[in-house]
Formats: structure tokens, C-alpha cells, sequence
């Protein structure tokens, strides 16, 4: 709900006060440091990585300020590159273990998934412990008994699909039992049809337990706005696929010559996936992160303060569009303006609004920054708070 | 609250947060003789100047060092807070000031390009082949058997007549003799090969030589050279030279090696985008292996008393198969040459000249013939 910004106290409440976010990153100051970056990536094979990363954060937090000052960040390079190896020694483990065999490829993924919710949830430590804001350092307190309870029915979604591609027969040009298709389907859809139930608890345990001096965050966001998102993208691309079926079946409806479904089958179908790839690229994808930025940061707060965020669809697609094109246009090297310039407009599309003084708190008593291998992991796996 | 006068040695103004309360005090912080000085009203305080992160110098932003303890002090005067460091006695590293330099910049970006290129034209193949000459052979063989397996669907035992087919085994096994002596004398031993005579409907005519020392050879290849068993020698001789630079090795390591930098490059903005790079690399690492597999073809050759020269019949019934096709694959060879319906001056061999300059696999036929035909000099 939008806030308006000319707000009379009433009597009896506290002040209303806004804190903006603001981010002071330029494009250019970032590809000079993504350039020496990546040189230093090439000259020591890819061992710099953490320092890399450390050096894109701290510029990318000391840009970022929160009513007027920046965020700090604390991570080391060499506790980072530590969590860097393990996973990296997990990942070819998993990946030499699928390829030994069927059932070492099934106790590998199980056992993956058994470490999985403790690095997501170190990972989330990691990042949080690690930043401060005016001196004092934020904190995660989920424990690593909700992770795994929170993680557990993404698991038990996922299991069926992983069990059925492991029942496949070895050999290729066997036939799957005449019963796989149905089954494989059958998992399928329950993944999609859970999948926004299992997105909504995975970010319910990360906005839950967010703290600042004390003061923890809650989420109150519904299950039914997560499904209410997901519906949109679902029908565009149903619509999507009956025009195209319906396309195709007034072109052949006095009779299917077989020269007619190879046409279809090698010119249209490309071109429809070509299609629906661009679409989700650049339409749903901005079009998901708008939305599910808003929903899920303006649902985090608590009595005291609560996040606003109100990041506009349209520009965020354009912002995509032009990114895109001069990225393209520059073979590359827009890259990092295009990162600074999307992370100003979903930063600034954030601010604060509290009732108490936020320069008055006081420091909870301290606790360790998470294991920088969850930071690695979450990192590896595309994992992030979101903002 | 600060009596003193504003000399830049005597310190810089600065807000600080404790780290047990969040509210900003206005201090004086000094940097003197490795000690950074806090001089806040209620607890001042001295910090030895290493603990503390200090932050890289940019051109615009907020200042921000972070204290051991969790506190800060930070400003927004970044012109100020350098000169303030520096004088202090602050270093600064060579990656910021690189960072900081356009002209750094720059020169890390055409170092960055050179890399790239200078990796890609002469440390991939150099460490593929590294990679190649250590690989077990046992592993190799394995990878062949799997190969073989997996285009095994592809083949059948071969229709060629049991004559014909001890006639291309006995030439071959000739001409591998003699060039295995020969490189005995030389010093060098050469790796060995077995042959398989298959049919196929698929690949037509060809010749493939598979990782551990498998050489393919389609039925309708022998039917193309019309069972001319040197030319056929010849075929065998390049797919030998395959074997012996363990191209099949070095293919996957560097497909391997080029996969990774590409995902790794433009992974995280397109998953397609990255695959480009991937497969107009494997058509050139592909072209330079082909280069290689002649010249030991033409020494294979040589070896065994034949002219180089005798693969120039190999390319013309290749350019004969182009306009012709499946005519010229009778199970016997046919008495006469047969004789093309369509012109010999068809867009067919165009076409195929302009692919064959960026992403065929194989040299163009012409740079080829010229090869063998310098060789046999």
C-alpha cells in the first residue's frame, strides 16, 4: 500500500518518519573495478574469485545508503575462498558421482540435499552478519532447525521427479514401462502446482529472521498473493500456446500432409521457443521481479519499522530492453553499467518508513558471522536475498 | 565541541558510530605512526591502523572504514578522507590504483583481450595436448569402446565381399608396416590401430578414426574410391594421424576447457549466448587437426612407397559424390565413369566454399589438393 508521502502525525502516534534508500554506484567507477577483476580472474585461473567478489561488494554496499549512510561490509577474501573450495570440491564430487552410476548419482543428490538447507542458512548468516549499518551489524537468527523444516517439502516435491528420471532405463532406445510418461507428468505437475508454496515458505523463513539491534523483522505476506503472482505468467503462456495451437489447427484443418507437420515441426516450433525464451526473458522475468520484489519487501517489517517498496514494472522492462540492446550493441562491456543501473532503480524503489528514532538503538550482544561456505554456495546456486 | 584549528595533519572530521549504539558522534580521527586516533568526547580511543578496514579509494562515494570492534567511522568528503590516509601513511594497493587509472584500465583491458586470444590460439592446444600425452591409454580405449557403442546403432557388420575387404586389410596393414619401421628408425613408435570395416545408411561415405586407436571405414567409402585400396591406404594413413596426436583427447579437453570459460564469461546473462563461442571453436580446433592428419598422411604415405599425390583422386571423387550422390555408391565398381546428369557448374560447390571459410569442419577441398600435391614433390 502506498504511503502517502505528505503525512500528518495524528494525535497520540509517533512521529511517522521515511527512510530513502539511495545508491550512489556509477557505472563507470564499477567497470573499471569489473574489468581489473576479471584480469585478475584470467591471470589466476579463477583463484581470485573471492577477492573479486569482495572487492564488487564492498563497492556495491558502500554505494548503497540508507537514509543518508552507507552499509558496510565485512566479509574476508580468505575465509570467503575456503567456503569457495568446499563447495566447488562438492559440486565435482556430485557431478563425478552421477556419472559413476544411478545409484551413486541418487545418494550423492540425497546427501546434497541433506547439506543443502545448513549452506542456505549459513549462507544467509554470512551475508547478513557480515553487514553493518551506522556500527552495528545486521544478524540472521533463523535456526538451522526451521531451515530444515523449511526446505523439507521442496525436497519431498522434488524427490518423485529425481526417482522417476533415475528409474529411466540405461540404454537409451529402450522404451520407458508404458506407465513412466504418466507418472513423470503426474510429478511434474505437482512440483509446478507446489512451486509457489515452496517459494512463499523459503522466503517466509528469510524475511522472518532479519534483526537490527535487536528489532527482527516479520513477514506477513499470504500464501494466496504468491499464488495470485504465479497465475499471470501461467496464463500468458497458456494463451501462448492455444493461439498457437489454434494457429495450427485452422492451417490444417482440411487435412494434415505431411509436409505441412514438418513445417511446423522445424519452422514454427523454433520460432515459438525462440519466442516464449524472449518473452520470459524480457517481459515475465522483470515482470516477476517487480511484483515479488514489492510483495515480499513490503510484507517485511515489525511494530517498529517496515520496508516500502514500490518498484514499477515499466521500468524495469525498459531498463531490460536497453540494457540489453547496448550490452549487445558493445559486446559486453555495458555489462556493469547495466548491473549499477538496475540495482540504483530497485534499490531506490525501497525505503523505510519507522516510528521510532533509528538513530537511537543499541546493539543487540553480538553473535559470529555464518561460515563464508554458505556465503560460496548461495552464491554458486543463483541464491540471494533479493535485493 | 573541537577547539583546534583545521590543519589536514591534525586530522579529519569524521562520523562515528561506536558499535554499541547507532547514533553518529562528530569526532576528529588522527592517523599517526600506524595508530588511528578517535578523539570522541566520552571514550577516546586508539586502534592500531592494520586492524582496520579501510576503504578503497574511488572516484565518487562515501567513505566507509569498518573498526574491529563493529564501529565505523565514516565521510562523505572522499577527497578529504584520501589525502587525510595518504598522509597518514596509508598504502595503497596496486589493484586500486590500477582500479582508479583509466589508462590502467585500458591497458587491463587490451592485457585482458591479448589473454583471451593468445590462450585460445596457443595455450588451449598446448594444454590439451599436455593433458592428451599424459592421458592413460587404458582410459582412452575406454572412451573408443563407448564411442563405438554409442554409434554402434549407426553400423552394421559390412556387405563389402569378403575379397575386397582382405584386399583393403592386406594394403593397409602394408603400408602400417612399413611406416611403423620406418618410424622405428626414426625414434619414434606409433600407437596402435585397428580397423573396422562397417556399413552404415547414415554417415555415407567416411572414415572415422575414434579415441584408442579404432579406425572406422564405411563400405560405401571403399565403394567410392571404387576399391582403389592405396587411395583407400591414404584415408586410413590421415585417421592414423588422428590417433597418433590423440586428436579425439585433445577435442574433448579443449571443448572441455572452452565450455567452462564461456559459462564462466557470459554464463549469468545468457545460456545460449554462451554456447556460440563453444561451437565456432570446436570448427576451428577441428580444421587445425585435419592440417595435422594430412601431413602425417602424406609421411604415412611416403613410408609406405606411395606418392601423397594419389589423395588428389580421394577429393576428386569427393567433388564427383557432390554432384552425382548415391549413383556412384554401386556395390561394384562400375566399368565406365559414370556420367552426371547436372552440370558440373551447379551453385552446389559455391555454397559449400562459402561455408567451408568459417564454419566447416574440414579445409576447403582445394587448399587440400594443393597440400598432397606439394607433398609428393
Amino acid at each position: 500500500m502506498p504511503f502517502p508521502n505528505n503525512h500528518a502525525p495524528s494525535a497520540g502516534a509517533a512521529t511517522v518518519r521515511h527512510l530513502p534508500i539511495t545508491f550512489t554506484g556509477s557505472g563507470s567507477e564499477y567497470f573499471r573495478i569489473w574489468i581489473v577483476n576479471l584480469l585478475l580472474l584470467f591471470v589466476t585461473l579463477g583463484l581470485y574469485w573471492p577477492w573479486a567478489k569482495v572487492r564488487r561488494l564492498r563497492y556495491f554496499w558502500a554505494n548503497t545508503l540508507v537514509d543518508g549512510d552507507p552499509l558496510g561490509f565485512h566479509g574476508e577474501a580468505r575465509q570467503m575462498f575456503k567456503g569457495w573450495v568446499l563447495v566447488g570440491v562438492l559440486f565435482v564430487l556430485y557431478n563425478w558421482a552421477s556419472s559413476f552410476s544411478a545409484i551413486a548419482g541418487l545418494v550423492a543428490f540425497v546427501a546434497l540435499a541433506a547439506l543443502w538447507p545448513a549452506l542456505w542458512r549459513s549462507s544467509l548468516a554470512f551475508r547478513l552478519g557480515n553487514t553493518s549499518w551506522r556500527g552495528l551489524r545486521f544478524r540472521f537468527v533463523g535456526s538451522l532447525r526451521d531451515a530444515y523444516l523449511t526446505q523439507l517439502p521442496s525436497f519431498l516435491a522434488a524427490l518423485p521427479l529425481v526417482l522417476l528420471s533415475f528409474a529411466l532405463p540405461e540404454d537409451p532406445d529402450a522404451t520407458p514401462p508404458a506407465w513412466w510418461a504418466g507418472a513423470f507428468g503426474g510429478a511434474l505437475l505437482l512440483f509446478l502446482l507446489t512451486l509457489p508454496w515452496l517459494f512463499w515458505r523459503m522466503k517466509a523463513y528469510q524475511h522472518r529472521h532479519y534483526s537490527y539491534a535487536g528489532l527482527q523483522t516479520d513477514f506477513r505476506a499470504g500464501l494466496g498473493a504468491f499464488y495470485l503472482i504465479a497465475l499471470k505468467p501461467l496464463l500468458v503462456l497458456l494463451a501462448l500456446v492455444g493461439l498457437s495451437m489454434l494457429y495450427v489447427g485452422l492451417r490444417f484443418a482440411g487435412g494434415i500432409a505431411w509436409d505441412g507437420v514438418l513445417w511446423v515441426l522445424f519452422r514454427v516450433l523454433p520460432m515459438l521457443f525462440a519466442g516464449a525464451g524472449l518473452l520470459m526473458f524480457f517481459v515475465i522475468g522483470p515482470w516477476l521481479t517487480a511484483r515479488l520484489q514489492n510483495l515480499v519487501w513490503t510484507k517485511t517489517g515489525n511494530a517498529q519499522m517496515r520496508f516500502i517498496s514500490q518498484l514499477g514494472f515499466r521500468r524495469l522492462l525498459l531498463l531490460g530492453f536497453k540494457n540489453g540492446l547496448l550490452i549487445a550493441l558493445t559486446l559486453g562491456l555495458y555489462w556493469p553499467f547495466a548491473k549499477v543501473a538496475v540495482a540504483r532503480l530497485r534499490l531506490e524503489a525501497v525505503h523505510i518508513r519507522s516510528v521510532i528514532d533509528m538513530e537511537a538503538l543499541a546493539a543487540a550482544e553480538h553473535e559470529q558471522p555464518g561460515e563464508a561456505a554458505g556465503e560460496a554456495a548461495g552464491d554458486l546456486f543463483g541464491l540471494d536475498m533479493g535485493l | 565541541m573541537e577547539h583546534r584549528p583545521p590543519v589536514p595533519d591534525e586530522g579529519l572530521n569524521v562520523r562515528y558510530f561506536d558499535g554499541r549504539s547507532n547514533r553518529a558522534q562528530a569526532v576528529r580521527a588522527r592517523l599517526t605512526d600506524g595508530w588511528l586516533h578517535i578523539d570522541a568526547a566520552e571514550a577516546p580511543r586508539q586502534i592500531e591502523a592494520r586492524r582496520v578496514q579501510w576503504p578503497e579509494r574511488t572516484r565518487r562515494g562515501p567513505r566507509i572504514a569498518l573498526l574491529p570492534d563493529g564501529g565505523s567511522i565514516q565521510s562523505t568528503d572522499a577527497a578529504a578522507w584520501d589525502a587525510w590516509v595518504r598522509a597518514g601513511g596509508q598504502s595503497e594497493s596496486p589493484v586500486v590504483r590500477l582500479q582508479q587509472s583509466w589508462r590502467g584500465v585500458v591497458l587491463s583491458l587490451c592485457l585482458l583481450v591479448a589473454l583471451c586470444a593468445s590462450g585460445y590460439v596457443w595455450g588451449l592446444p598446448w594444454a590439451a595436448r599436455v593433458i592428451a600425452d599424459r592421458f592413460p591409454d587404458a582410459a582412452e580405449r575406454q572412451i573408443g569402446e563407448a564411442v563405438l557403442a554409442q554409434v554402434g546403432d549407426l553400423m552394421q557388420p559390412s556387405q563389402l565381399a569378403e575379397a575386397q575387404q582382405q584386399a583393403i586389410e592386406r594394403a593397409w596393414q602394408q603400408v602400417q608396416r612399413a611406416h611403423t619401421a620406418a618410424q622405428a628408425a626414426r625414434g619414434v613408435s606409433v600407437r596402435p590401430a585397428r580397423l573396422l570395416i562397417r556399413h552404415s545408411e547414415d554417415i555415407g561415405p567416411n572414415a572415422l578414426a575414434l579415441p584408442g586407436g579404432i579406425l572406422l571405414l564405411t563400405d560405401d567409402m571403399a565403394r567410392l574410391l571404387q576399391h582403389d585400396t592405396e587411395v583407400i591406404a591414404g584415408v586410413l594413413a590421415h585417421e592414423l594421424g588422428h590417433v597418433q596426436h590423440r586428436h579425439g583427447v585433445r577435442m574433448l579437453v579443449q571443448i572441455g576447457v572452452l565450455g567452462f570459460a564461456a559459462s564462466a564469461l557470459w554464463g549469468d546473462y545468457s545460456g545460449v549466448l554462451a554456447t556460440v563461442p563453444l561451437w565456432l571453436g570446436q570448427a576451428h580446433y577441428s580444421r587445425e587437426a585435419e592440417r595435422e592428419a594430412d601431413a602425417y598422411a602424406a609421411t604415412v604415405l611416403r613410408d609406405g612407397g606411395l606418392s601423397p599425390a594419389l589423395m588428389i583422386r580421394l577429393f576428386e571423387r569427393f567433388a564427383l559424390f557432390k554432384r552425382c550422390g548415391d549413383e556412384l555408391l554401386q556395390p561394384e565398381p562400375a566399368e565406365t565413369e559414370v556420367v552426371c546428369a547436372e552440370p558440373a557448374t551447379s551453385e552446389q560447390p559455391q555454397q559449400g566454399r562459402l561455408w567451408g571459410l568459417g564454419f566447416a569442419s574440414h579445409p576447403a577441398d582445394a587448399d587440400r589438393i594443393s597440400f598432397f600435391r606439394d607433398a609428393a614433390r
